[in-house]
Protein backbone atom coordinates (compact mmCIF):
# COMPACT_ATOMS: atom_id res chain seq x y z
CA UNK A 1 0.00 0.00 0.00
CA UNK A 2 1.18 3.35 -0.78
CA UNK A 3 2.02 5.83 2.03
CA UNK A 4 2.64 9.29 0.69
CA UNK A 5 2.96 12.47 1.80
CA UNK A 6 2.95 15.70 0.22
CA UNK A 7 4.59 18.51 1.95
CA UNK A 8 2.80 17.46 5.17
CA UNK A 9 3.59 19.51 7.78
CA UNK A 10 2.14 19.74 11.80
CA UNK A 11 2.77 22.63 14.31
CA UNK A 12 1.51 22.79 17.62
CA UNK A 13 1.00 25.68 19.30
CA UNK A 14 3.31 28.06 16.83
CA UNK A 15 6.00 25.44 17.22
CA UNK A 16 6.63 23.21 14.30
CA UNK A 17 6.98 19.00 15.45
CA UNK A 18 7.10 18.30 11.43
CA UNK A 19 8.35 20.27 9.00
CA UNK A 20 7.51 19.57 5.46
CA UNK A 21 7.95 15.94 4.60
CA UNK A 22 6.96 15.31 0.94
CA UNK A 23 7.75 11.30 0.87
CA UNK A 24 6.35 8.23 -0.81
CA UNK A 25 6.38 4.97 1.64
CA UNK A 26 5.76 1.62 -0.93
CA UNK A 27 8.35 -1.03 1.10
CA UNK A 28 7.15 -3.80 3.32
CA UNK A 29 8.95 -3.15 6.21
CA UNK A 30 9.84 0.54 7.10
CA UNK A 31 11.77 1.47 10.23
CA UNK A 32 11.38 4.88 11.74
CA UNK A 33 14.58 6.04 14.41
CA UNK A 34 15.46 9.44 15.62
CA UNK A 35 15.90 10.91 19.09
CA UNK A 36 13.08 11.58 21.43
CA UNK A 37 11.28 14.43 20.40
CA UNK A 38 12.55 14.26 16.32
CA UNK A 39 9.16 14.27 14.93
CA UNK A 40 8.92 10.42 14.85
CA UNK A 41 5.96 9.31 16.55
CA UNK A 42 3.93 12.08 14.77
CA UNK A 43 4.69 11.61 11.03
CA UNK A 44 3.12 8.01 12.06
CA UNK A 45 0.62 9.37 13.63
CA UNK A 46 -0.64 11.41 10.96
CA UNK A 47 -0.91 7.55 8.80
CA UNK A 48 -3.59 6.59 10.34
CA UNK A 49 -5.17 10.57 11.13
CA UNK A 50 -4.19 10.31 14.67
CA UNK A 51 -2.48 13.44 14.02
CA UNK A 52 -3.63 15.81 11.34
CA UNK A 53 -1.44 17.55 8.85
CA UNK A 54 -1.58 21.27 9.39
CA UNK A 55 -0.65 22.31 6.05
CA UNK A 56 -0.17 19.70 3.10
CA UNK A 57 -1.70 16.34 2.62
CA UNK A 58 -1.19 12.69 3.77
CA UNK A 59 -2.45 9.78 1.70
CA UNK A 60 -2.72 5.92 2.78
CA UNK A 61 -3.68 3.73 -0.48
CA UNK A 62 -4.95 6.77 -1.64
CA UNK A 63 -7.42 7.64 0.58
CA UNK A 64 -6.96 10.99 2.29
CA UNK A 65 -6.18 10.81 5.94
CA UNK A 66 -8.55 13.51 6.88
CA UNK A 67 -10.80 13.88 3.38
CA UNK A 68 -11.29 10.56 4.07
CA UNK A 69 -10.60 9.86 7.71
CA UNK A 70 -13.04 6.73 8.55
CA UNK A 71 -11.50 4.46 5.50
CA UNK A 72 -8.40 5.93 5.71
CA UNK A 73 -8.01 4.18 9.47
CA UNK A 74 -9.55 1.07 8.41
CA UNK A 75 -6.64 0.51 6.30
CA UNK A 76 -3.84 1.09 9.54
CA UNK A 77 -3.64 -0.79 12.99
CA UNK A 78 -1.80 1.10 14.82
CA UNK A 79 -0.12 -0.30 18.33
CA UNK A 80 0.75 2.18 21.23
CA UNK A 81 4.20 2.18 23.22
CA UNK A 82 2.10 1.01 26.47
CA UNK A 83 -0.41 -1.30 24.66
CA UNK A 84 -2.15 -1.94 27.97
CA UNK A 85 -3.01 1.38 27.38
CA UNK A 86 -5.17 0.29 24.34
CA UNK A 87 -6.97 -3.19 26.00
CA UNK A 88 -10.83 -1.37 26.44
CA UNK A 89 -11.94 -5.08 27.66
CA UNK A 90 -10.19 -6.72 30.71
CA UNK A 91 -10.33 -10.13 28.82
CA UNK A 92 -8.18 -10.76 26.09
CA UNK A 93 -10.94 -12.82 23.84
CA UNK A 94 -13.00 -10.02 24.88
CA UNK A 95 -11.01 -7.29 23.62
CA UNK A 96 -10.05 -8.59 20.19
CA UNK A 97 -13.77 -9.20 20.00
CA UNK A 98 -14.20 -5.27 21.15
CA UNK A 99 -13.08 -4.24 17.43
CA UNK A 100 -15.29 -6.43 15.47
CA UNK A 101 -18.24 -5.48 17.42
CA UNK A 102 -17.43 -1.70 16.28
CA UNK A 103 -18.00 -2.84 12.75
CA UNK A 104 -21.20 -4.37 13.29
CA UNK A 105 -19.89 -8.41 12.28
CA UNK A 106 -22.40 -11.11 13.67
CA UNK A 107 -22.00 -12.78 16.78
CA UNK A 108 -20.31 -15.76 15.25
CA UNK A 109 -18.10 -14.50 12.59
CA UNK A 110 -17.26 -12.58 15.44
CA UNK A 111 -16.12 -15.59 17.23
CA UNK A 112 -14.65 -17.02 14.54
CA UNK A 113 -12.38 -14.58 13.73
CA UNK A 114 -11.05 -14.46 16.98
CA UNK A 115 -10.26 -18.06 17.37
CA UNK A 116 -8.65 -17.34 13.95
CA UNK A 117 -6.65 -14.49 15.25
CA UNK A 118 -5.48 -15.98 18.82
CA UNK A 119 -4.40 -18.94 16.64
CA UNK A 120 -2.93 -17.40 14.18
CA UNK A 121 -0.54 -16.25 17.23
CA UNK A 122 -0.49 -19.11 19.33
CA UNK A 123 -2.02 -17.01 22.12
CA UNK A 124 -5.15 -18.95 22.08
CA UNK A 125 -4.52 -20.29 25.91
CA UNK A 126 -4.57 -17.13 26.67
CA UNK A 127 -7.81 -16.48 25.47
CA UNK A 128 -9.99 -16.27 28.76
CA UNK A 129 -7.26 -13.88 30.79
CA UNK A 130 -7.23 -10.91 32.19
CA UNK A 131 -4.82 -8.43 30.05
CA UNK A 132 -2.90 -7.19 32.83
CA UNK A 133 -2.10 -10.92 33.92
CA UNK A 134 0.14 -10.83 30.50
CA UNK A 135 3.30 -10.78 30.11
CA UNK A 136 5.22 -7.70 28.09
CA UNK A 137 5.64 -9.97 25.51
CA UNK A 138 1.81 -11.74 25.33
CA UNK A 139 0.30 -8.31 25.84
CA UNK A 140 2.16 -7.26 22.73
CA UNK A 141 1.05 -10.00 20.78
CA UNK A 142 -2.38 -9.61 22.44
CA UNK A 143 -2.52 -5.79 21.13
CA UNK A 144 -1.10 -7.01 17.61
CA UNK A 145 -4.16 -10.16 17.02
CA UNK A 146 -6.58 -6.94 18.17
CA UNK A 147 -5.78 -4.72 15.59
CA UNK A 148 -4.91 -7.22 12.76
CA UNK A 149 -8.19 -8.79 13.44
CA UNK A 150 -10.03 -6.29 11.64
CA UNK A 151 -7.94 -6.87 8.61
CA UNK A 152 -5.61 -3.55 7.82
CA UNK A 153 -3.45 -3.41 5.22
CA UNK A 154 -0.67 -1.79 7.30
CA UNK A 155 0.46 -2.15 10.80
CA UNK A 156 2.48 0.64 12.83
CA UNK A 157 3.88 0.03 15.87
CA UNK A 158 5.37 2.60 18.25
CA UNK A 159 8.69 1.25 19.40
CA UNK A 160 6.87 -2.61 20.30
CA UNK A 161 10.22 -3.81 22.19
CA UNK A 162 10.77 -0.83 24.45
CA UNK A 163 10.73 -2.46 27.86
CA UNK A 164 10.85 -5.84 26.91
CA UNK A 165 13.37 -8.72 28.15
CA UNK A 166 15.40 -10.59 25.65
CA UNK A 167 13.50 -13.48 25.51
CA UNK A 168 10.30 -11.34 24.67
CA UNK A 169 11.90 -9.21 22.18
CA UNK A 170 12.92 -12.28 20.34
CA UNK A 171 9.26 -13.23 20.54
CA UNK A 172 8.28 -9.87 18.97
CA UNK A 173 10.95 -9.37 16.31
CA UNK A 174 9.99 -13.38 14.97
CA UNK A 175 6.37 -11.88 15.19
CA UNK A 176 6.60 -8.83 13.54
CA UNK A 177 9.59 -10.69 10.61
CA UNK A 178 6.44 -13.08 10.33
CA UNK A 179 3.64 -10.70 9.47
CA UNK A 180 2.46 -10.78 5.63
CA UNK A 181 1.33 -7.29 6.68
CA UNK A 182 2.77 -3.91 5.48
CA UNK A 183 4.88 -3.10 8.40
CA UNK A 184 6.33 0.25 9.70
CA UNK A 185 8.15 -0.07 13.03
CA UNK A 186 9.12 3.75 15.36
CA UNK A 187 12.08 1.83 17.66
CA UNK A 188 15.47 2.82 19.14
CA UNK A 189 15.95 -0.70 19.13
CA UNK A 190 18.10 -1.27 16.02
CA UNK A 191 18.50 -4.61 15.93
CA UNK A 192 14.77 -4.88 15.48
CA UNK A 193 15.42 -2.99 11.79
CA UNK A 194 18.60 -4.56 10.47
CA UNK A 195 16.74 -6.49 8.24
CA UNK A 196 14.18 -3.79 6.93
CA UNK A 197 13.62 -2.52 3.39
CA UNK A 198 14.01 1.09 4.35
CA UNK A 199 14.41 3.35 7.32
CA UNK A 200 13.91 6.66 7.66
CA UNK A 201 15.66 8.68 10.42
CA UNK A 202 13.88 11.88 12.11
CA UNK A 203 15.99 15.11 13.82
CA UNK A 204 14.50 17.84 14.89
CA UNK A 205 11.09 17.43 12.96
CA UNK A 206 13.21 17.23 9.67
CA UNK A 207 13.67 13.64 7.64
CA UNK A 208 17.54 13.44 8.03
CA UNK A 209 17.97 10.26 6.33
CA UNK A 210 16.11 8.05 4.05
CA UNK A 211 17.70 4.62 2.46
CA UNK A 212 18.82 0.88 3.26
CA UNK A 213 19.28 0.17 7.15
CA UNK A 214 23.08 0.17 7.01
CA UNK A 215 23.49 3.73 6.42
CA UNK A 216 20.36 5.21 7.69
CA UNK A 217 21.62 3.64 11.56
CA UNK A 218 24.83 4.93 10.58
CA UNK A 219 23.44 8.46 10.38
CA UNK A 220 21.39 7.80 13.30
CA UNK A 221 24.63 6.83 15.71
CA UNK A 222 26.12 10.17 13.90
CA UNK A 223 23.45 12.57 15.22
CA UNK A 224 22.94 10.60 18.82
CA UNK A 225 26.76 11.20 19.22
CA UNK A 226 26.73 14.83 18.36
CA UNK B 1 -5.58 -4.89 42.22
CA UNK B 2 -8.61 -6.29 39.80
CA UNK B 3 -8.83 -5.15 36.26
CA UNK B 4 -12.33 -5.14 36.15
CA UNK B 5 -14.41 -5.79 38.81
CA UNK B 6 -16.67 -8.86 37.84
CA UNK B 7 -15.19 -12.24 39.20
CA UNK B 8 -14.19 -15.40 37.39
CA UNK B 9 -16.54 -18.54 38.80
CA UNK B 10 -19.82 -20.35 38.00
CA UNK B 11 -22.70 -18.85 40.69
CA UNK B 12 -26.13 -18.89 40.03
CA UNK B 13 -25.41 -14.85 39.56
CA UNK B 14 -22.98 -15.85 37.03
CA UNK B 15 -25.22 -18.20 34.95
CA UNK B 16 -28.11 -15.50 35.30
CA UNK B 17 -28.43 -13.44 31.86
CA UNK B 18 -27.73 -9.62 32.59
CA UNK B 19 -30.87 -8.27 31.85
CA UNK B 20 -32.35 -10.68 34.46
CA UNK B 21 -30.16 -9.47 37.09
CA UNK B 22 -30.79 -5.39 36.29
CA UNK B 23 -34.43 -6.58 35.95
CA UNK B 24 -34.09 -8.29 39.36
CA UNK B 25 -32.24 -5.23 41.34
CA UNK B 26 -34.22 -2.45 39.98
CA UNK B 27 -37.52 -4.46 41.41
CA UNK B 28 -35.76 -5.55 44.73
CA UNK B 29 -34.90 -1.55 45.02
CA UNK B 30 -38.24 -0.77 44.76
CA UNK B 31 -39.83 -3.12 46.55
CA UNK B 32 -37.34 -2.46 49.74
CA UNK B 33 -38.42 1.23 49.48
CA UNK B 34 -41.64 -0.16 50.12
CA UNK B 35 -41.60 -1.83 53.05
CA UNK B 36 -40.17 -0.41 56.28
CA UNK B 37 -40.66 -3.54 57.94
CA UNK B 38 -37.89 -5.15 60.15
CA UNK B 39 -39.07 -8.25 59.99
CA UNK B 40 -38.75 -8.42 55.96
CA UNK B 41 -36.02 -5.90 55.44
CA UNK B 42 -33.50 -8.04 58.30
CA UNK B 43 -33.58 -10.87 56.03
CA UNK B 44 -33.51 -9.58 53.16
CA UNK B 45 -30.04 -8.12 54.05
CA UNK B 46 -28.54 -11.52 54.97
CA UNK B 47 -29.99 -12.80 52.23
CA UNK B 48 -28.26 -9.90 49.98
CA UNK B 49 -24.94 -10.56 51.92
CA UNK B 50 -24.82 -14.62 51.43
CA UNK B 51 -25.90 -14.09 48.28
CA UNK B 52 -23.12 -11.90 47.59
CA UNK B 53 -20.31 -13.64 49.12
CA UNK B 54 -21.91 -16.72 47.03
CA UNK B 55 -20.38 -15.22 43.80
CA UNK B 56 -16.71 -16.70 45.42
CA UNK B 57 -15.06 -13.12 46.04
CA UNK B 58 -14.23 -13.98 49.94
CA UNK B 59 -15.03 -12.21 52.82
CA UNK B 60 -11.87 -9.35 52.58
CA UNK B 61 -12.12 -8.50 49.01
CA UNK B 62 -16.20 -8.20 49.50
CA UNK B 63 -15.96 -5.56 52.03
CA UNK B 64 -13.04 -3.93 50.96
CA UNK B 65 -15.52 -3.06 47.59
CA UNK B 66 -18.58 -2.19 49.39
CA UNK B 67 -16.76 -0.32 52.67
CA UNK B 68 -16.94 2.87 51.59
CA UNK B 69 -20.56 2.98 50.82
CA UNK B 70 -21.27 1.12 53.88
CA UNK B 71 -19.53 3.97 55.95
CA UNK B 72 -22.00 6.33 54.06
CA UNK B 73 -25.11 4.33 54.85
CA UNK B 74 -24.11 4.08 58.32
CA UNK B 75 -24.18 8.09 58.26
CA UNK B 76 -27.63 8.60 57.11
CA UNK B 77 -28.80 5.55 59.55
CA UNK B 78 -26.83 7.24 62.17
CA UNK B 79 -28.52 10.63 61.19
CA UNK B 80 -32.02 9.12 61.11
CA UNK B 81 -31.10 7.93 64.77
CA UNK B 82 -30.83 11.35 65.81
CA UNK B 83 -33.71 13.23 64.33
CA UNK B 84 -36.55 9.94 63.75
CA UNK B 85 -36.02 6.50 65.84
CA UNK B 86 -34.08 3.57 66.47
CA UNK B 87 -36.74 1.71 64.09
CA UNK B 88 -36.42 3.94 61.04
CA UNK B 89 -32.15 4.48 61.48
CA UNK B 90 -32.15 0.55 61.13
CA UNK B 91 -35.00 0.29 58.70
CA UNK B 92 -32.89 2.57 56.22
CA UNK B 93 -29.47 0.46 57.19
CA UNK B 94 -30.98 -2.79 56.28
CA UNK B 95 -32.50 -0.95 53.57
CA UNK B 96 -29.44 0.89 51.61
CA UNK B 97 -27.50 -2.29 52.84
CA UNK B 98 -29.11 -4.75 51.12
CA UNK B 99 -29.01 -2.90 47.97
CA UNK B 100 -25.47 -2.16 47.80
CA UNK B 101 -24.63 -6.02 48.49
CA UNK B 102 -27.29 -6.68 46.00
CA UNK B 103 -25.79 -4.07 43.81
CA UNK B 104 -22.24 -5.37 44.47
CA UNK B 105 -23.33 -9.14 43.61
CA UNK B 106 -24.64 -8.20 39.82
CA UNK B 107 -21.11 -6.18 39.38
CA UNK B 108 -18.80 -8.87 40.44
CA UNK B 109 -20.81 -11.59 38.54
CA UNK B 110 -21.27 -9.69 34.72
CA UNK B 111 -17.77 -9.05 32.75
CA UNK B 112 -17.87 -5.83 31.52
CA UNK B 113 -18.28 -6.60 27.78
CA UNK B 114 -21.88 -8.40 28.61
CA UNK B 115 -22.75 -4.98 30.61
CA UNK B 116 -21.96 -2.98 27.65
CA UNK B 117 -23.59 -5.33 24.97
CA UNK B 118 -27.11 -5.16 27.16
CA UNK B 119 -26.26 -0.71 27.82
CA UNK B 120 -26.21 -0.68 24.11
CA UNK B 121 -29.19 -2.93 23.69
CA UNK B 122 -30.96 -1.51 25.79
CA UNK B 123 -30.79 2.41 24.97
CA UNK B 124 -30.50 1.74 21.33
CA UNK B 125 -34.30 2.89 20.51
CA UNK B 126 -33.63 5.47 22.06
CA UNK B 127 -31.19 6.47 19.38
CA UNK B 128 -34.27 6.90 16.97
CA UNK B 129 -34.89 10.09 18.61
CA UNK B 130 -31.58 11.49 18.42
CA UNK B 131 -31.16 11.36 22.53
CA UNK B 132 -28.16 9.21 22.84
CA UNK B 133 -25.66 7.39 20.97
CA UNK B 134 -26.33 4.26 22.99
CA UNK B 135 -22.48 2.35 21.70
CA UNK B 136 -20.93 5.90 22.83
CA UNK B 137 -22.58 5.31 26.43
CA UNK B 138 -22.11 1.67 26.91
CA UNK B 139 -18.00 2.06 26.14
CA UNK B 140 -18.15 4.99 28.78
CA UNK B 141 -19.77 2.82 31.16
CA UNK B 142 -17.41 -0.19 29.96
CA UNK B 143 -14.20 2.41 30.47
CA UNK B 144 -15.55 3.21 33.71
CA UNK B 145 -15.45 -0.07 35.15
CA UNK B 146 -12.23 -1.17 33.26
CA UNK B 147 -10.06 1.77 34.59
CA UNK B 148 -11.20 2.95 38.13
CA UNK B 149 -9.31 -0.31 39.62
CA UNK B 150 -6.12 1.12 37.14
CA UNK B 151 -6.57 4.26 38.89
CA UNK B 152 -6.64 2.59 42.26
CA UNK B 153 -3.56 1.38 41.63
CA UNK B 154 -1.85 4.13 39.92
CA UNK B 155 -2.89 5.82 43.10
CA UNK B 156 -0.59 3.19 45.07
CA UNK B 157 2.09 3.78 42.62
CA UNK B 158 2.26 7.38 43.92
CA UNK B 159 2.25 6.79 47.44
CA UNK B 160 4.48 4.23 47.04
CA UNK B 161 7.06 6.20 45.38
CA UNK B 162 6.54 9.38 48.06
CA UNK B 163 7.29 6.33 50.85
CA UNK B 164 10.48 5.11 48.89
CA UNK B 165 11.97 9.31 48.70
CA UNK B 166 10.91 9.17 52.73
CA UNK B 167 7.84 11.96 52.09
CA UNK B 168 4.64 11.42 53.81
CA UNK B 169 1.45 10.31 51.89
CA UNK B 170 -0.39 13.71 51.61
CA UNK B 171 -3.78 14.06 49.90
CA UNK B 172 -2.56 17.12 47.86
CA UNK B 173 0.73 15.45 47.04
CA UNK B 174 -0.67 12.12 45.64
CA UNK B 175 -4.13 13.71 44.42
CA UNK B 176 -2.20 16.25 42.00
CA UNK B 177 -0.04 13.91 40.32
CA UNK B 178 -2.68 11.15 40.15
CA UNK B 179 -5.41 14.11 38.47
CA UNK B 180 -2.53 14.82 35.81
CA UNK B 181 -1.31 11.56 35.07
CA UNK B 182 -5.20 10.22 34.61
CA UNK B 183 -5.61 12.60 32.71
CA UNK B 184 -2.84 12.28 30.21
CA UNK B 185 -3.85 8.46 30.46
CA UNK B 186 -7.26 9.42 29.56
CA UNK B 187 -5.52 11.20 26.33
CA UNK B 188 -4.00 8.43 24.98
CA UNK B 189 -6.67 5.88 26.18
CA UNK B 190 -9.21 8.08 23.67
CA UNK B 191 -6.41 7.77 21.13
CA UNK B 192 -6.33 4.06 20.89
CA UNK B 193 -10.06 4.21 20.75
CA UNK B 194 -9.64 6.17 17.84
CA UNK B 195 -7.56 4.00 16.43
CA UNK B 196 -9.17 0.99 16.82
CA UNK B 197 -11.86 2.42 14.55
CA UNK B 198 -14.86 2.94 17.67
CA UNK B 199 -16.29 6.11 15.92
CA UNK B 200 -17.02 5.10 11.98
CA UNK B 201 -18.99 6.98 10.81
Amino acid sequence: MDIVFSAATVTYAGRVALHPLTLTLTERRIGVVGLNGSGKTTMARMINGLVKPTAGTVTVGGLDTVADEVAARGKTGFIFQNPQHQMILPILAEDIAFGLKNRKLGKAEIAEKTEAVLARFGISHLARRRVHELSGGETQLGAIASVLVTGPDLLILDEPTNQLDLKNRALIERTIAGLPEQVLVITHDLALIESFDRVLVFHEGRLAADSRPEEAIRTYREIATC
Amino acid sequence: MLNGLDIEGDSLLHRMPVRGKLIALFVAAIGLFLTAELRLLVPALVLSAALYLSTGIGAGEAFRRVRFVLFTVLLVAGANYLFHSLHEALAVFCRLSTLVLLAAAVTATTGISAFMDEITRLLTPLERFGFVRAADVSLAVGLVIRFVPEIFARYGEIADAHKARGLPVRPLTTLVPLIILTLKDADTIAMAIDARGFRRH
